[in-house]
């Protein structure tokens, strides 16, 4: 129906649009998620030549209309195509309805413009149109002044409708409203855009999920990502993708909200996305990742969208006969969380041990896609674990300064003053104070909280990209296992630092995880997102777990 | 605000009005008579005269019944007596309203509509060469004070290529009737009117043009744009009706002082206007006619103020909730 090739926008020097093709499908709802600045309301006011407008603004690509090229129609042309084909509600702010004109004569004006309507017919049809969408006829000829957000919002919806077009635009269609109205709208635009194609342009990653068939993440003025809406919001792979929904409260995400590094920026080159990105690599900088086809989703980036860094297959422990870990296989992806639940003598620890080598095992593990034979140095500074009892972890014969620099010194990094720097950045990263007196402390001084931050920092400072932490907190009282968790999510936010973390507690796995692996006698057993464990676990066993998991209730 | 308390409202400040125009006088040092009337008129008037005044004016009276007096005779139309120009002077003022009327009434229409028309085009093109045209014409009008234009048009119209008379409302002691003394008159009242026009239109016009940018800048101008409205509804149905609310507000004012506006104007062009009559009741010092003036004045920008207030609730739904 709508077809967009390498639509560039630009406003002076400004790029707000660096080359976006889209596709609308007659009949389908396409969504457009962007935060603030990516450029969505551009590419909303861009198909119906509205950028124009702007004498500042420059526009190159095509528009395909039902075939025809709207950025070669003049003027006259494409004033008959606004509204009669395609038409967009605006967003409701400031005055996007004109504060001098009743609601019923800006309805009207469209159809009686359109002409073959006599003012009679236009009339009635207007009204039909408001009372669709349920507005009050006390509100139909009213100002717009007198009328409340949700309302204001309605008559726009009845607005754009009114000449029956092919295609509709919707730009933030429910931001300017409360919770309620939000959701009220919602209905009544999906009863209503029915027939429609449709475009629906927002921030709200939740009326994307309600409204959208297909739905496409626009970063930096190009297109990151583009799936069907729920494989898009269930297994995002594209690094925005995921850190946008991460961000997103909403009531299917239990793990805790994290942000994304940095801030949006402008990118001269490269990748938009690679001054957040913690998965950058070379070419990120150099080179503009196309938009491709993987599986059944497009995605625009150089690794692939989230790398799988660990990769585990069919690894299996026997301890003599006994079959510990039974031909387990789990991907962890970078910067995510993989919960491992399981009931003690699942196989959990086993399982840690063996990836990190400290058991001898059979089976496959690769590790940023290349395959892991002997673990040597280079495996160590890139995968770290912390154990159960952090006091057993650490030597009581050396101090802080010491226990965290000693893997530094095991691997000859830098000179005597840069380990030092570094120690004392890392205690900070783990927010623990730097000063003489505490690096001078011994172990058996600290408090539980305080090994368990200090063996973090001892496990931080060769920089890993992938922390196992083995019940990390099981050992701690609640308050302190909570800043513990905060601690490790804060890391994984800022360094992009992945997570194996295991432990028994589910409801505490539910908190940190992305997605959650549950095993039991040493075999996985469930495996997926952690909303959808939850909501519809599949295994006997972990519905189990969650039936005996701890409630306030 | 409903109609009944605005009209309240206006009554109280016309009462207000009339309150001062009567005790006024009346607080001057001497005799009310002298305050009225000047110390020379005084002298030479005789003392029956003087009886007869005191007697029109009970200013024998105690001050309360005086003030009763003075109502009912301004109800009756008198405004006084002046002694100058041996007449009433609600008489003379009435003579002279209708010349300003006229002048001023078709300067401020066709500045209006004028200064609204080139706002809206200048506006809509800013930037383009015709906006920057027209801006810098108007500027330059804006400099130029009334009396100057008056001059440079009587001079180079009536003075130097003669296609104009050089002074007055019509052609005196001519006995011409029907359309000739229409022409006659629309021929005094050209120049005069033109010189008003041109000053006047510049301000309307920079005020048009400066609200038209704002309001282009709204989101419902987007949206009429959106809904496929040829340009001309967009710029006339929706940037200029909402670009029309301040110049409402200015015209009203101008509307107000109406009667005076023209003052120079008229005194160039020795236009038989009330401003012409304000002028000569001043250098005469009649008292009287002045005073009776300025109550006219007062109750006429009463009257604008009332008229605006109206208008601008049709133009603007919002002024309804906004009191
Ligand atoms: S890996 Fe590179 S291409 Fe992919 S999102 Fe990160 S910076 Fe962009």
């Amino acid at each position: 129906m709508l077809k967009i090739k390498d639509l560039r926008v630009s406003y002076g020097k400004l790029k707000v649009l660096k080359g976006v093709n889209l596709e609308i499908k007659e009949g389908e709802c396409l969504g457009v998620i962007g935060e603030s600045g990516t450029g969505k309301t551009t590419l909303a006011l861009s198909i119906m030549r509205l950028v124009d407008e702007d004498s500042s603004a420059s526009l190159e690509g095509e528009i395909f209309f039902q075939e025809k090229n709207l950025m070669e129609m003049d003027e006259e042309m494409i004033r008959k195509i606004r509204w009669n084909s395609i038409s967009i509600v605006f967003q409701n702010k400031e005055d996007a309805l004109n504060p001098v004109h009743t609601i019923l004569d800006q309805v009207k004006e469209p159809i009686m413009e359109n002409g073959g309507e006599s003012k009679k017919e236009a009339t009635e049809k207007a009204i039909h149109l408001l009372s669709q969408v349920g507005l009050a006829s006390r509100c139909i000829k009213a100002y717009p002044h007198q009328l409340s957000e949700g309302e204001k919002q309605r008559s726009l919806l009845a607005m754009a409708l009114a000449n029956d077009p092919e295609v509709l635009i919707l730009d933030e269609p429910v931001s300017s409203l409360d919770t309620t109205s939000k959701a009220d709208m919602i209905t009544k635009i999906k009863r209503l855009s029915r027939g429609y194609s449709v475009l629906v342009v927002t921030h709200d990653i939740s009326t994307v999920a309600k409204l959208t068939d297909r739905v496409a993440v626009l970063y930096g003025g190009r297109i990151v990502e583009l799936a069907s809406t729920p494989l898009l919001l269930s297994n995002p792979r594209h690094p925005y993708t995921r850190g946008l929904l991460r961000s997103y409260p909403n009531m299917t995400t239990t793990k805790d909200l994290q942000g994304m590094k940095g801030r949006m920026q402008p990118v001269e080159k490269g990748c938009p996305f690679y001054p957040r990105c913690t998965q950058v690599v070379d070419v990120c900088k150099r080179k503009n990742p196309e938009l491709q086809k993987i599986g059944e989703r497009f995605l625009a980036c150089h690794r692939g969208g989230i790398l799988p860094f660990l990769k585990v297959k069919n690894l299996t422990k026997y301890f003599d006969s006994f079959r510990a870990v039974d031909s387990v296989c789990l991907t962890l992806y970078e910067g995510e969380t993989l919960g491992l639940v399981g009931e003690s003598g699942a196989g959990k620890t086993t399982l840690a041990k063996s990836i990190m080598g400290l058991f001898h095992s059979e089976g496959e593990i690769y590790l940023e896609g290349e395959k892991v034979g002997e673990r040597d140095k280079k495996f160590y500074k890139t995968v770290q674990m912390i154990f159960q009892n952090p006091r057993e972890s650490l030597s009581h014969r050396l101090n802080v300064l010491e226990a965290v620099r000693e893997p530094l010194d095991i691997y000859k990094i830098g000179s005597f003053r840069q380990r030092s720097q570094k120690v004392e950045q890392t205690l900070t990263e783990v927010e623990l104070p730097s000063d003489e007196e505490f690096l001078d402390r011994y172990p058996h001084h600290l408090s539980g909280g305080e090994i368990q931050r200090v063996v973090i920092a001892r496990a931080l400072v060769l920089d890993p990209k992938l922390l196992i932490a083995d019940e990390p907190t099981s050992f701690l009282d609640a308050s302190i296992q909570a800043k513990i968790v905060r601690l490790l999510l804060n890391l994984q936010e800022k360094r992009g630092l992945g997570l194996l973390f295991i432990t028994h507690d589910i409801a505490l796995a539910r908190k940190v995880s992305d997605r959650l692996v549950v095993m039991l006698k040493g075999k996985i057993v469930e495996e997926g997102p952690t909303p959808q464990i939850l909501s519809s676990p599949s295994h006997p066993y972990t519905r189990n777990l969650l039936r005996v998991a701890p409630t306030l209730t | 605000m409903n109609l009944k308390r605005k009209i309240t409202n206006y009554g109280i400040a016309f009462l207000i009005i009339l309150s001062l125009n009567f005790l006024l006088p009346r607080l001057m040092p001497g005799t009310p008579l002298t305050a009225i009337y000047g110390e020379e008129v005084l002298v030479q008037m005789t003392p029956e005269f003087k009886a007869s005044l005191i007697k029109r004016f009970a200013l024998d009276e105690p001050l309360y019944k005086q003030f009763i007096f003075y109502i009912f005779s301004l109800f009756r139309g008198d405004l006084g007596y002046s002694y100058y120009q041996s007449g009433s002077v609600f008489q003379i003022i009435l003579a002279h309203l209708p010349w300003t009327f006229l002048l001023v009434g078709f300067s401020l229409i066709l500045s209006t509509i004028g200064g609204i028309i080139l706002g809206i085009e200048s506006g809509w093109r800013r930037g383009k060469i015709t906006d920057k045209a027209i801006l810098t014409g108007m500027m330059t009008l804006s400099g130029f004070p009334s009396f100057f234009m008056g001059i440079m048009l009587l001079l180079f119209f009536a003075v130097n290529l003669g296609l104009f008379p050089l002074q007055g409302a019509r052609t005196p002691y001519a006995d011409i009737y029907g359309i000739w003394l229409v022409l006659d008159v629309v021929k005094h009242f050209i120049l005069p009117l033109a010189a008003l026009v041109l000053v006047e239109v510049s301000g309307c016009y920079l005020l048009t043009r400066n609200t038209m940018i704002m309001t282009l800048r709204k989101s419902f101008i987007l949206t009429a744009k959106a809904k496929g409205l040829p340009d001309k509804k967009v710029r006339y149905r929706h940037a200029g009706r909402n670009s029309l609310l301040p110049v409402v507000t200015r015209t009203g004012i101008k509307l107000g002082t109406a009667v005076t506006g023209a003052l120079f104007i008229e005194i160039i062009f020795s236009y038989p206007g009330v401003g012409n009559l304000i002028y000569s009741s001043l250098l005469m010092r009649d008292y009287p006619v002045l005073q009776g003036t300025l109550l006219m004045v007062a109750i006429f920008v009463l009257a604008a103020n009332f008229f605006v207030d109206l208008i601008y609730k049709k133009l603007d739904p919002r002024v309804q909730n906004a009191y």
